[in-house]
């Protein structure tokens, strides 16, 4: 059962009560089975209401600080659908995981809620497919284009921004290639670019047709060239292993591991589903030393205790606050190195807001929390005063009543954690000591969802 | 038990008060203490430093450039803008170094970019995920071990305070950060030892434990001195009166690290910025004559910056759009090299109509962290850069 847990924790964003019961004694062979084929019945996300193709060239300039405020508080409706739809048991927690990890990976800032959504459902369609197509998708995907600048890579003029990152972050990693590689690569991608629809086009006009020498072989290369000659190389399957190793298994490597899936990644010819398959299947993915070892990142401890608890948000930007408030913004990410991660995860304030989350959620307890001022903004924000929710807890009643209280922790922690923490009973008994029984599950899940160890996955 | 301060300084504490140090170990703060006020949103530099002999100036700025009538000429070619009055009496007291033209290389116009540039100290097209402060607490700095050696007056910490493993503290104000860690759950846990083998278990709670104690701590450190001096009535006076007086009460932080937003002035500059202007000047003069009546100014600096400045021809909406370099304010008792540091900016010689930087922003991190943090600047900026003698 414990793996089961650990399971749905890294492939997806844990089990609501109804799947727990149902699942929690499956095989693993089972679970991976189902998270698979789950995956490959995936729905589109659609846009939230409202969506244009954002800022138009005839657009006055009051105009268009209109329409950029506009388009920035579409994106936050985006980001906070997505949450939900991780926490959703209609999709696929696989998909979305995976859609998480390569969102970070391909990290991009987007300011247009249309471009988002279709940069997202690009990754959704690709994420445990080819990993080459990913990439190819990826540089023609116009919210990165416009992010790295690759609208103003041109002939003559050419913008390395985009080429830099591609190489440095994106695919093969430092050290394995040099400045002249990149400058070479930024030319075959000139003309790479997308429309005011927010379409991708390609500019012949602005193109280099010209000979360059990448990777010490000369050619009329264009940018799906420069991918091939990239993906080639065995050490652009070594970067993405690892990093995929690191956030789905441990943030410490290991060494032999990697080497052994990332030569099955090459010679799969990047085929990721494979890839993640093995991870779920393999028996050192279930050791003690892999378990609830991760921190959970804002938005997977978000989605998490959505699914878990039926929670209903009063104001559907409670979720957008929390996103800003505990350092995680889908669709803006810090910067194109994406979220590092874990410890980066925590300090005083970020530890206080996530611990004092189920005070918040169950007792309305003041937040009184003021975000740090956007950089563009004229007016103060608002401090946030409460994170109003309703939190139905009648099937978790049903699952415990009547039982021991020792009894009713080991379920709801079994419930709850990725990994079972050891409990103080005594502790538990004096907290609920005198209430009713409601009050006491109530007490009880509130003490375990405050308990450190509930942040780690 | 407290160790005692060095004599340098003398601590108006009543003696009856010292009994409220909670029991935890804790240095004093013996020694020197630095203040970050951020400009955030790209201050205009031009405006705020006005080179009023300057004709190219009034050329690139015929309604927004300000009129050398109202211009306060503390030198003969650099002057504040009006809204900074009061921090003239700082000039004259030679307590203000100002340095101009400070940027980087390849600089980027992104306020997001830019200002993770100053928090991590990275070149331009380097990406890191800890900030310089950040990395000097990591570096085991003396005298800054408890958890609010580095304290930010917000109630969320900045990139400039994370470091790899050691981070500031974020507290935007005693009382709020006391009921912020109130859950007696949470307070239960946090006085725990607790024996972890999983290493980012007992990092949470750690900082948890961390983080309890330092509430404690600061809570009644902010109680054991008043101010009497008149600040300004915002935020941001109200978070430069806590710092004075958490430094009167020998609080053992080193750093302190605030800011003042809504600089990003696009349109309608004028007015926007000397509101902010004058309340940061406003805040300075009450906080230096605060630290100076408890003779704590020697051992204090205040480095003020903005993640970039503006360019230096007006726009069409009264305002003006992102640039680059930027001057940067040095106040405190200690200034070795009071005025202006060095040279206006040189409006002939632009960079597509931006100023071109002179001094590289982490020869002032490097001055700070060698000379008034006693640290190794080089292994928390990962380059040598030279230290200057504004101190």
């Amino acid at each position: 059962m414990e793996n089961i847990n650990h399971l749905y924790w890294r492939a997806g964003f844990g089990l609501d009560l109804q799947e727990w019961q149902d699942k929690k004694n499956w095989s693993i062979q089972k679970a991976v089975d189902h998270l698979f084929a789950q995956a490959k019945q995936h729905s589109q996300q659609t846009i939230s209401q409202d969506a244009t193709a954002g800022i138009q060239p005839n657009m006055s300039d009051e105009q268009k600080a209109e329409a950029r405020k506009r388009e920035r508080r579409l994106v936050v409706l985006q980001s906070v659908d997505w949450i939900k739809r991780m926490a959703s048991s209609d999709e696929s927690p696989l998909l979305e995981k995976m859609s998480l990890f390569w969102h970070g990976h391909f990290a991009c800032q987007s300011k247009n809620a249309t471009l988002a959504n279709n940069q997202l459902n690009t990754i959704r369609q690709h994420a445990l497919g080819n990993f080459k197509d990913l990439v190819l998708a990826i540089a023609r995907d116009p919210s990165m284009i416009r992010f790295l600048n690759n609208q103003q890579n041109k002939k003559l003029k050419p913008n390395e921004n985009f080429a830099r990152e591609l190489m440095e972050l994106f695919t093969i990693g430092r050290g394995n290639y040099t400045e002249q590689d990149i400058k070479e690569a930024a030319r075959a991608f000139t003309g790479w670019s997308s429309n005011f629809k927010g379409e991708f086009i390609f500019r012949p006009g602005i193109h280099d047709y010209g000979r360059k020498t990448f990777f010490g072989k000369s050619g009329r290369f264009d940018g799906t060239d420069i991918i091939d000659m990239i993906l080639e190389k065995r050490a652009t399957a070594d970067f993405i292993v690892t990093k995929i190793y690191r956030y789905f298994v441990n943030e410490n490597v290991d060494v032999g591991i990697i080497a052994d899936l990332s030569r099955q990644f090459y010679d799969s010819s990047y085929d990721i589903g494979a890839l993640m398959r093995v991870i779920f299947t393999s028996d050192w993915f279930y050791t003690k030393q892999n378990r609830g070892t991760k921190i959970k990142s804002p938005v997977e401890l978000m989605a998490g205790m959505l699914k878990s608890l039926d929670v209903d948000f009063e104001n559907e930007l409670a979720l957008a606050f929390l996103q800003k408030s505990l350092g995680q913004s889908l669709f803006n990410p810090p910067n194109v190195a994406g979220w590092p991660g874990n410890k980066n995860w925590v300090d005083n304030s970020t530890l206080l807001m996530r611990l004092n989350l189920p005070a918040y959620l169950f007792h309305s307890k003041e937040v009184n929390f003021k975000l740090k001022e956007e950089f563009e903004a004229r007016q103060k924000n608002k401090v946030t005063r409460r994170l109003m929710a309703k939190v139905d807890l009648s099937q978790i009643y049903t699952l415990v009543k009547g039982k021991a209280l020792q009894e009713q922790l080991d379920l709801l922690s079994q419930y709850l954690f990725a990994q079972q923490p050891s409990l103080s009973i005594p502790l538990f008994e004096r907290i609920t000591r005198g209430k009713t029984e409601e009050e006491t599950i109530k007490i009880q899940l509130i003490g375990l969802l405050s308990l450190p160890e509930y942040q780690m996955c | 038990m407290q160790k005692s301060a060095l004599a340098s300084t003398s601590i108006m504490i009543p003696a009856f008060l010292k009994a409220y140090q909670p029991q935890q170990l804790q240095n004093s703060r013996s020694g020197k203490v630095l203040v970050v006020v951020q400009f955030s949103g790209g201050n205009d530099g031009l405006n705020t430093i006005v080179p009023f002999r300057n004709d190219i100036y009034y050329q690139n700025r015929p309604s927004l450039g300000i009129n050398a009538n109202d211009v306060v000429q503390v030198s003969d070619q650099l002057g504040f803008n009006p809204a900074l009055q009061a921090l003239q009496s700082l000039y004259d007291d030679g307590l203000m170094s100002i340095i101009n033209n400070v940027g980087y290389p390849n600089p980027d116009r992104s306020h997001f970019r830019s200002m993770d540039i100053w928090h991590t100290a990275s070149d331009s097209s380097e990406y890191l995920s800890t900030g310089w402060l950040g990395r000097y607490l990591d570096s085991n700095c003396q005298g800054c071990e408890a958890a609010h050696g580095a304290l930010e007056l917000d109630d969320g910490l900045s990139l400039a305070l994370k470091g790899a493993e050691r981070k500031g503290y974020a507290m935007s104000d005693p009382g709020q950060l006391k009921k912020r860690t109130s859950n007696p759950l949470l307070k239960h846990l946090a006085k725990q030892t607790h024996h972890h083998e999983e290493e980012n278990v007992a990092y949470l709670y750690k900082t948890l434990a961390n983080t309890y104690s330092s509430a404690d701590y600061l809570f009644e450190q902010s109680k054991v001195y008043r101010s009497t001096t008149a600040y300004p009535t915002t935020a941001f006076g109200k978070h430069l009166k806590q710092i004075a007086e958490l430094i009167s009460a020998d609080t053992d932080t080193r750093i302190y690290y605030l800011s003042l937003s809504g600089f990003d002035t696009h349109a309608n500059q004028k007015n926007q910025q000397e509101r902010l202007l004058k309340q940061y000047a406003e805040g300075m003069k009450a906080f230096v004559n605060d630290l100076k009546k408890n003779d704590l100014l020697d051992d204090t600096l205040i480095m003020t910056f903005s993640e970039f400045g503006r360019r230096v021809k007006q726009n069409a909406s009264r305002g003006t759009d992102h640039g680059t370099a930027n001057n940067l304010f040095l106040i405190g008792g200690d200034i070795k090299r009071p005025g202006f540091y060095n040279e206006g900016p040189d409006l002939r010689n632009l960079d597509k109509g931006d100023l071109i930087y002179k001094v590289d922003f982490r020869n002032v991190y490097a001055t700070i962290l060698d000379k008034w943090l006693g640290s190794q600047p080089h292994t928390i900026l990962n380059k040598s850069f030279r230290s200057m003698d504004f101190i």
